[in-house]
């Protein structure tokens, strides 16, 4: 794959790549300047092509897309241009990462999660968010690695990998609609007939549709829940609106 | 410069339509929480975006749904566009046609489309409403540009952009072998830049 991976920057300008071919070519990216800059052209060279496809939506959706917006938070700026190159890098290896889970897992919207986990710890703890990373990845890449997904409530979906051999797992909530800007997703374990539990630092930004979070010894655990709570968290879970068990 | 002179010039600039606003300061303006650019953003690529999306999925209601999750992205995200990677329209066409893409797919993966290259050019009905200059002569370069291709270098192309294929479908329909087929999707995107003019600004 390495000697002709250079070739793939038509089809990936194209978009004719699958999941896993998109993360190797942008490993690719991170390292290439020549494929980075190729890609940069191609994609915007495939952009115009879109020229040719001219057709007038119903009036009624600019309405409803307005209406959209006013209900959607924005991603916040990213703060200094000095972090920018160093941020692509990690957004790069983390993507990638990610797509091992989303492949195994039949999801696209792991992936999806992953870059917006990126995006909003972006800026403030980069160090942990680096270290985050890198348990992320050797959790995903232990060679006893168990995927397990499964639909949440309101659409979308909770992924589980969970490794025995690191005693840790990590879990990946991507739901179609965002909670309200005051509301936000909990993650829980629940061990035999006991309770759930709040996992320590389980609670999603506040508004956001995405997550990940690595759970320690969750290989013990028989189910991780996941609940709608007011931003900052509950002690007990309020709605449940996804439950996976992890082996 | 006569009085004359600025009077026939104001003139002229009545009679024509003012200048569509700049894409990227428009985003810019969406970064920043500004709803009105956020309208006139809109206004500028939704034709586009939506007949992308529905030249992709073939489906008028699913595409509503696509472009509007797509605008709504745009709004969501508009600070992570960067100008040193490409245009601002472009930045908005590459996320209408990676989630066009990921719907015919996940479809795709659901039941079983049916698909020859004969039946591929579903032509996306021209509304009179954007039959105006920029349009147009946007189409007639993309068409032109298009022909410029070898026979190969078209198909492969357009096979995976409007219709969602990826690279290894491609190759099974025009059976032809995988590397060939990464090559002239590379290849026919090279001759489309230079005969479209693309440049992205830092290289
Ligand atoms: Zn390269």
């Amino acid at each position: 794959m390495t000697d002709d991976i250079h070739a793939l920057v038509g089809a990936y300008a194209l978009n004719a790549v699958d999941d896993l071919e998109r993360a190797a070519f942008e490993r690719h990216l991170a390292d290439c300047p020549a494929c980075r800059a190729d890609a940069d052209e191609l994609r915007e060279t495939a952009a115009r092509l879109a020229g040719d496809t001219w057709s007038v939506p119903p009036p009624r959706l600019r309405g409803e897309v307005l209406a959209a917006i006013g209900r959607t938070r924005q991603l916040p700026p990213v703060t200094t241009a000095a972090a920018r190159p160093e941020q692509s890098g990690w957004r790069r290896r983390l993507v990638a990462a990610a797509a091992a889970v989303a492949l195994a897992g039949g999801t696209g919207a792991a992936v999806y999660a992953v870059q917006e986990q990126r995006v909003r710890e972006n800026g403030t703890l980069a160090a942990e968010a680096q270290l985050r990373e890198a348990r992320t990845r050797s959790i995903l890449a232990a060679p006893d690695v168990v995927v397990r997904t499964a639909p949440m409530s309101g659409g979308g979906k909770v992924t589980v990998a969970s490794s025995a051999l690191r005693d840790a797992g990590v879990v990946l909530v991507g739901a179609d609609q965002a909670p309200a800007a005051d509301q936000a997703f909990q993650l829980w374990t629940v061990r035999g007939g006991g309770a759930p539990v709040a996992v320590p630092d389980g609670v999603l930004a506040a508004g956001s549709a995405v997550g990940v979070e690595i759970v320690d010894g969750l290989p013990d655990v028989d189910a991780v829940a996941v609940s709608l709570e007011p931003a900052g968290g509950s002690v007990t879970p309020t709605t449940v609106v996804g439950q996976v068990s992890p082996i | 410069m006569t009085d004359r002179g600025e009077a026939r010039r104001a003139d002229h600039l009545a009679s024509v339509p003012p200048p569509p606003p700049d894409a990227a300061d428009l985003v810019r303006a969406v970064a920043r929480g500004d709803e009105a650019a956020f309208g006139r953003l809109y206004d500028l690529v939704a034709p586009r975006v939506f007949g992308l999306i529905r030249r992709v999925l073939r489906d008028p209601a699913q595409a509503e749904e696509v472009a509007q999750e797509v605008m709504v992205e745009v709004w969501r995200t508009a600070n992570r566009f960067d100008p040193a990677r490409g245009s601002a329209t472009a930045w908005v066409f590459t996320i209408a046609h990676r989630r066009a893409v990921d719907r015919v797919r996940a479809e795709q993966a659901s039941a079983n489309r049916t698909m020859k290259v004969g039946a591929a050019s579903v032509d996306t009905p021209y509304d009179e409403v954007v039959d105006e200059v920029t349009g147009r002569l946007e189409r007639q370069q993309v068409r032109h540009c298009l022909d410029d291709l070898t026979e190969l270098q078209r198909q492969a192309v357009t096979l995976a952009y409007y219709q969602g294929h990826s690279y290894a479908e491609v190759a099974d329909l025009l059976a032809t072998p995988l590397p060939t087929v990464k090559s002239r999707m590379r290849d026919g995107l090279i001759r489309l830049r230079d005969c479209l003019g693309v440049e992205v600004a830092t290289r």
